[in-house]
């Protein structure tokens, strides 16, 4: 049963990819929005979730509004698939640099660049950030967590779509410490998005004013690897147009005390992706249940 | 300071740092070089903790990957003496 439910889900999915391949990008991108405006009124839950987290950040407080952003937010997350998959029309070769606009701090810059450095580069859910993943990738392979697919077929077909340059996916099952500090050791980038609900591994941090369970895995391996951390966002700022910008490197002393030294670091994270969605609310993954408790 | 009373004092510091931060139900009078770290509850994502409260209580700074390949703690003390604790 599984077997032919995966099967038609593979069939359904080439048709797309032929439709997404054969369509001109900015059609492209209507159909995937038309078919995210769907999933939209389907979903209600994701829906209810979205606009109640809106409203709890205080981006938004008129409900209307805090729909229209929520709507947006879902369009937005079809043309990141869209781009993703079309990736290659743009990101290969030298055609990259017509774009990306870059906004990275000097100190980041001098990290990229050294060959006998790692990074820790920490980012959300926010803009496109696979095209950050691919771009960075061009100073030194990056390494990231990606969630496979249920559906075997349709992840084979889409890893063969992708195009990732020096992109080296560590799969989610298989993320463990011993993972990311082989990384860092090989003087290579680990990419972590940290902004999802962290649940009993997290350490409750403000986000938008009330508590979030935030991953701490970036700010540990900084404070115990003394690999450098900085703040990495990707902003769409037009079609096929990205805005790539990180913080300056987070330099927290240790003090001693632990919690304390998460705890600075783990706002300064949260504070940096709050600025860049407070830039455009319609660009982050509103549908995810970041606050759960603590509350 | 003897080589067996200074095993003796990292058992006791390491005893001191992993009593907080596990989240085991174990025996902490049972605490000694064969205990398992798994016994501990430890896991890659704890090891760091691990690493961080080390440093600071003992004042060595291990090779993280070193401690991930550890089994008891024996193994940590071990490591902390050829490091010079």
């Amino acid at each position: 049963m599984k077997e032919i439910r995966y099967f038609i889900e593979y069939c359904l999915v080439r048709v797309a990819l032929f439709l997404f391949d054969i369509l001109p990008y900015r059609l492209a991108c209507k159909v995937g929005v038309g078919a995210s405006t769907l999933y939209w009124w389907i979903d209600r839950k994701r829906q209810k979730v979205a606009i109640g987290n809106i409203l709890k950040s205080g981006i938004e407080t008129d409900p209307k509004k805090a729909r229209s952003i929520a709507k947006k937010a879902v369009h937005n997350m079809a043309i990141l698939v869209v781009e993703s998959l079309r990736s290659t029309d743009f990101l290969d070769g030298d055609k990259l640099f017509d774009h990306i606009t870059l906004k990275i701090e000097p100190d980041a810059m001098a990290a990229l660049e050294d060959p006998e450095k790692g990074l820790i580069i920490a980012s959300g859910h926010f803009g496109n950030w696979e095209v950050a993943g691919h771009y960075l990738s061009r100073f030194k392979p990056v390494a990231g967590i990606t969630r496979k697919m249920n559906n075997p077929r349709v992840e084979k077909l889409v890893k063969r779509r992708k195009s990732r340059y020096r992109f080296r996916p560590i799969p989610k099952h298989d993320s463990n410490t011993l993972r990311f500090l082989e990384v860092l050791e090989e003087k290579e980038i680990l990419a972590l998005l940290f902004d999802q609900h962290a649940g009993a591994y997290g350490l409750m941090v403000p986000f938008f004013g009330h508590p979030a369970a935030t991953f701490k895995t970036a700010a540990m391996l900084h404070l115990v690897t003394r690999t450098p951390l900085c703040f990495a966002s990707c902003k769409r700022i037009g079609p096929m147009q990205f805005e790539i910008k990180t913080s300056n490197l987070i330099q927290v002393k240790r003090s001693g005390k632990k919690e304390e030294d998460l705890r600075n670091i783990l706002s300064q994270l949260n504070n940096d992706l709050e600025n860049v969605i407070r830039e455009d609310p319609t660009q982050y993954l509103w549908a995810h249940r970041r606050w759960r408790d603590g509350e | 300071m003897s080589e067996l009373s200074k095993e003796e004092t990292i058992i006791g510091q390491l005893r001191g740092i992993l009593e907080e931060s596990s989240v085991n139900d174990l025996d902490w009078d049972t605490f000694s070089s064969a205990t398992s770290i798994e016994e501990i509850g430890l896991d890659s994502l704890t090891i760091l903790d691990l690493l961080y409260d080390i440093e600071e209580t003992i004042g060595i700074s291990l090779e993280a990957k070193q401690v991930l390949k550890i089994t008891t703690v024996g193994e940590i003390v071990t490591l902390l003496i050829a490091e010079g604790a």
